[in-house]
């Protein structure tokens, strides 16, 4: 509602040619922001405010409206699961539902189908058993703010990912329960989040059929154990295993089975990669053909020890951090006291499922004084692993290089 | 007899749950943090357009945390995409000011730090 009024306010403005000075609102700003906490990530205008947003203790806010929170990277270290009020948040449109009434709240699915439904959210409960997973959700951009050259969009740091415990029940249960007529292509997802103005696209994501009947991708209410934050999708997201956050629609009301490609915005010209291999391009090149984002590329973190932490030379330690992939499942996690000379295999924590964060251990005796250049490098059951040097692409998506962490030994 | 037990109680537990879901809030309301952000003072012309315009549909980190190197090719493809593709009320006349205040408060074209 606000976004609205804000628009007719502004155009207002800019019909009577008014010019806006330093208001008092500005100057309660400034006030306000002169006392948050702040971080700067290690990228040039990294500053960021940490801010408590409902339902979330404070987290780096990229923007406030529509909000995009960043999870600060000591939590990663906490354990596997991301906890709910730690988890990254990421909307695209800035008219995005506050307030929700499950009484009214239904989940319509329409098109191409036998039956058209539209369930309650307790209705959606008993449509069939409900299944847990343990999954990671990352952001197409988390880590752009480290491309090199810069590109433009979200400065994230590393913190939009999270790895949670969702529970829900299979998309495929409610497409059988709809039944999917002969024919169909794609089915497109809606969530009650929109635009302030009626000419932007709505923010829609499609799957194609296939994949949305493969009994994994899920319509989850339930997150490490309680209900979804309402930044995080309340009452009900779309989480598809394995795949970019951007296919995880929030605030999921409305499924299209549909009997041709979705064309709309967000599927077609936005959230696209090179069509080459490795989705990866000359840096500062154009592509000359794209593809739809897809899947995760595999990755590891070294999450014990940050940037220029200091450890006590000839004494050992315990590294510690996670690595990811797709949902093929980690293999190995090696690891590089010197900078990537020699690597030994870490230790590999409880598996939680294929499509979650693995956790891994190794000790390191940093032998002499001075810097040492620490290492992760996670290898897939395919065979995939992290590159050395980062592949690069202009959207600044699926970045996935080697991230090392430079400590001193004293 | 284990099993027998179980499939006589869990209609009971389902009611169990289903009170349980019932006596949830059936609304649940969140208040957001107030937008502090501010797009800067400047005597550009395209000052005032900024402020008019922008806030429409986003706050002003989405300009505020650009890369500094950003360039006036960036911020004028930015300002007519929002108008093309996001459908945002931007008069043509306004796209050659927007760029112009963008670029040289957010952009490569920014004045040297003092």
């Amino acid at each position: 509602m606000l976004p609205r009024r804000r628009f007719l306010q502004a155009s207002g403005l800019l019909a009577a040619g008014a010019v806006l000075g330093r208001s008092s609102l500005a100057r309660a700003a400034d006030a306000a922001s002169a006392t948050s906490p702040r971080l700067t990530l290690p990228f040039a205008n990294g500053e960021r405010e940490l801010v408590a947003y409902p339902q979330k203790r404070p987290l780096i806010r990229l923007t406030s409206r529509p909000p995009q929170l960043e999870t600060p990277f000591s939590i990663f270290n906490d354990g596997v699961l991301t906890p709910n009020d730690a988890f990254f948040v990421r909307y695209h449109l800035s008219d995005i539902p506050t307030s929700i009434d499950l009484s009214t709240f239904r989940l319509r699915v329409r098109g191409k189908v036998n039956a058209e439904l539209s369930l309650s959210l307790d209705e959606l409960k008993r449509l069939a058993t409900p299944v847990d997973l343990v999954a990671v959700n990352q952001c197409s951009g988390n880590s752009r703010g480290f491309f090199n050259p810069r590109v433009n969009g979200g400065q994230l740091g590393h913190g939009a990912m999270g790895c949670a415990r969702w529970t829900g029940v299979p998309l495929r249960a409610v497409l059988e329960k709809a039944g999917v007529a002969a024919g169909a292509r794609q089915v497109a997802f809606d969530g009650l989040d929109r635009a302030p103005l009626p000419g932007t696209p709505d923010f829609v994501k499609a799957l194609d059929v296939d994949h949305a009947l493969d009994g994994e991708v899920m319509l989850a209410w339930g997150m490490n154990g309680a209900d979804l934050p309402v930044l995080n999708g309340y009452p009900l997201r779309l989480v598809v295993p394995g795949y970019f956050g951007t296919y995880w629609i929030k605030h999921v009301h409305d499924i299209e089975v549909l009997d041709r490609d979705f064309t709309g915005f967000w599927n077609a010209s936005a959230y696209r990669m090179p069509d080459t291999p490795h989705h990866a391009i000359a840096p500062g090149t154009a592509p000359k053909k794209t593809v739809p984002i897809a899947r995760f590329t595999i990755r590891s973190f070294i999450t014990s020890h940050a940037e220029g932490a200091t450890l006590p030379a000839g004494r050992e330690a315990r590294v510690r951090g996670i690595a990811f992939d797709s949902g093929h499942g980690i293999r190995e996690v090696a690891f590089s006291g010197d900078g990537g000379r020699n690597w030994r295999a870490a230790a590999l924590g409880a598996d939680q499922g294929r499509y979650g964060f693995r956790e891994w251990t190794i000790p390191f005796t940093p032998a002499a004084r001075g810097p040492h250049t620490l290492m992760a490098r996670a290898l897939n059951r395919l065979g995939e692993s992290q590159p050395l040097e980062p592949l690069w692409n202009p959207a600044g998506y699926a970045r996935n290089v080697i991230e090392p962490v430079r400590i001193e030994a004293v | 007899m284990k099993k027998l037990l179980l499939s006589s109680l869990l209609p009971l537990l389902g009611v169990a749950a289903l009170l349980a879901a019932e006596s949830k809030p059936r609304v649940v309301t969140v208040t957001l943090p107030t937008e502090t952000a501010r797009l800067a003072d400047s005597p550009l012309p395209g000052a005032t357009l900024a402020t008019a315009l922008c806030y429409t549909c986003h706050s002003a980190e989405y300009v505020l945390t650009q890369p500094p190197a950003s360039s006036r090719t960036y911020w004028k493809n930015t300002v007519i995409k929002m108008q093309k593709t996001f459908g945002a009320p931007i008069p043509d006349a306004a796209i050659d000011p927007l760029t112009d205040y963008l670029v040289k408060l957010y952009g490569a074209e920014r004045a040297p730090a003092r």
